[in-house]
């Protein structure tokens, strides 16, 4: 197999659509081929990165509205199209007026697509702090220490309400990720546990609209997931995620003093 | 039975027979369920929100019209997306700046890289750690038709279905879809530089 024939051959490999025969002669020519090999990861690794981290930008609500409400009949007619116009006309009402009553099932159903997509990618940020040896960019001397550290680090200021206390010390922060966009992370104690609170960026995400409580002077979206509990919430143009394996009371507890109106 | 056009003028290009069982209320909760991917395509080709809506309400009102086209148990998705393609070239493409970095047409055909850079992990380590914004940028940078491939090829479509949406060969689209990933990557070097 050519170098050629083996870079025509990475995305099908990626997608599942080699023969196993096709499958050998490639692995086998990318454990000779370091060139080839650099192209496989690499392509692998656009492909995550675009699958994983390009801003995915979802239909306004008013636009599905306006999808189901003012379904319009066809603008354009066509040679010979006046003798199909009963059969155009049927199936548009029919279809407006159960788009009508689906709507709000639909919406329902990508509000919690959308809510489970942001405690997922919480969680497994939590987790990464976990599993990390050096979790903390900077340790902490008390939030007048950690916040200034931020400066020049991230594309906005993260305004923390809390400073952590004998309770919920404030153990340090780092630099991190929320799904396409940075994030900074704060690291408070429990006991033994460990609590992120994840600050970022709001706009542009699918913030859920419904399932949601109380905590503090905010309404906040909290779900348990894997054994883990997070937290969400909305502040102006900042948003927050609070996740730990700490009881619920407590994390609420902690919730409570960080959101806004506490 | 299903017979794609080449034809870039509409969905009334489509020349898909029309399943006279085909239950109208269900193909309209399943074509809204799309919305969030259409929307999704629509403002990576417009690069406007307010044009992104327009497409895909103009996508939906062209659907509608052509409903009896469609065949239950075929690929509405892609055929959504063709619509929906055709509808942005005959309507908001001309009206448009068009970015030539990673045309189709002025792009090389792939050859292998000089080995100097394929054997250095500055791509590797630059791919790992880009961020959302730097990856849109990139894409948005790319011509409308590479941009395309790349996010039909991300929608899950196949070769053949994204053949099918974009009205060609289905050779042409795996070496569309090669050098626009290709001209992508080289963007994303570019902001590592």
């Amino acid at each position: 197999m050519t170098c050629h024939e083996a870079r025509d051959r990475l995305l099908d490999a990626q997608r599942d659509r080699l023969t196993p025969e096709a499958r050998a002669a490639l692995q086998a020519h990318l454990h000779a081929c370091a060139a080839c090999a650099h192209e496989e990861r690499a392509e692998a690794l656009l492909t995550e990165a675009l699958e994983q981290r390009l801003p995915p930008h979802a239909a306004p609500l008013a636009l599905k509205r306006r999808l189901a409400a003012g379904w319009p009949t066809p603008a354009v007619a066509t040679p010979g199209s006046r003798r199909r116009w009963p059969r155009y006309l049927v199936p548009a009402a029919a279809m407006a007026a159960l788009l009508l009553v689906a709507l709000p099932l639909v919406s329902r159903r990508a509000d919690e697509r959308d809510a489970g997509r942001m405690v997922a990618e919480a969680v497994n940020d939590h987790l990464r702090i976990l599993a990390s040896q050096h979790p903390l960019d900077v340790e902490s001397g008390g939030m007048h220490q950690v916040k200034p550290w931020f400066a020049g680090r991230l594309d906005f200021a993260p305004v923390v309400r809390f400073e952590g206390d004998a309770d919920f010390p404030l153990r340090g922060g780092a630099v991190g990720y929320y799904l396409d966009r940075k994030a900074a992370v704060f690291v408070f104690g429990r006991r033994l546990h460990t609590i992120s609170l994840f600050v970022f960026r709001a706009d542009g995400l699918p913030w859920p609209s419904q399932g949601l409580q109380r905590v503090g002077g905010t309404q906040a979206r909290v779900t348990t997931s894997r054994g883990f509990t997070s937290v969400l919430w909305r502040d102006g143009e900042l948003g927050y995620a609070l996740v730990s394996d700490v009881e619920l009371a407590d994390l609420i507890r902690l919730a409570e003093r960080l959101a806004p109106g506490a | 039975m299903r017979r794609w056009h080449s034809g870039v003028t509409g969905a009334y290009d489509l020349d898909m027979a029309w399943g006279e069982r085909a239950d109208p209320g269900r193909l309209g909760r399943e074509a809204l369920a799309y919305a969030d991917t259409l929307y999704h395509l629509a403002r990576y080709l417009t690069r406007s929100p307010t044009d992104a809506e327009d497409l895909v309400q103009e996508t939906y009102a062209r659907a509608l019209g052509a409903a009896h086209q469609f065949t239950p148990g075929t690929n509405l998705k892609a055929w959504l997306f063709r619509i929906l393609r055709n509808t942005f070239l005959s309507q908001y493409r001309h009206e448009r700046h068009n970015p030539t970095v990673g045309g189709l047409d002025t792009v090389a055909p792939t050859e292998p890289a000089p080995a100097q850079w394929l054997r250095d992990d500055l791509e590797l380590d630059r791919l790992r750690k880009v961020v959302g914004e730097e990856i849109e940028r990139a894409l948005m940078s790319l011509s409308d038709e590479a941009r395309t491939v790349i996010l039909l090829d991300l929608e899950g479509l196949t070769e053949s279905e994204v053949a099918a949406v974009v009205g060609c060969a289905v050779g042409t689209v795996k070496s569309r879809l090669a050098r626009a990933r290709a001209a992508l990557r080289e963007q994303l070097r570019d902001y590592a530089r």
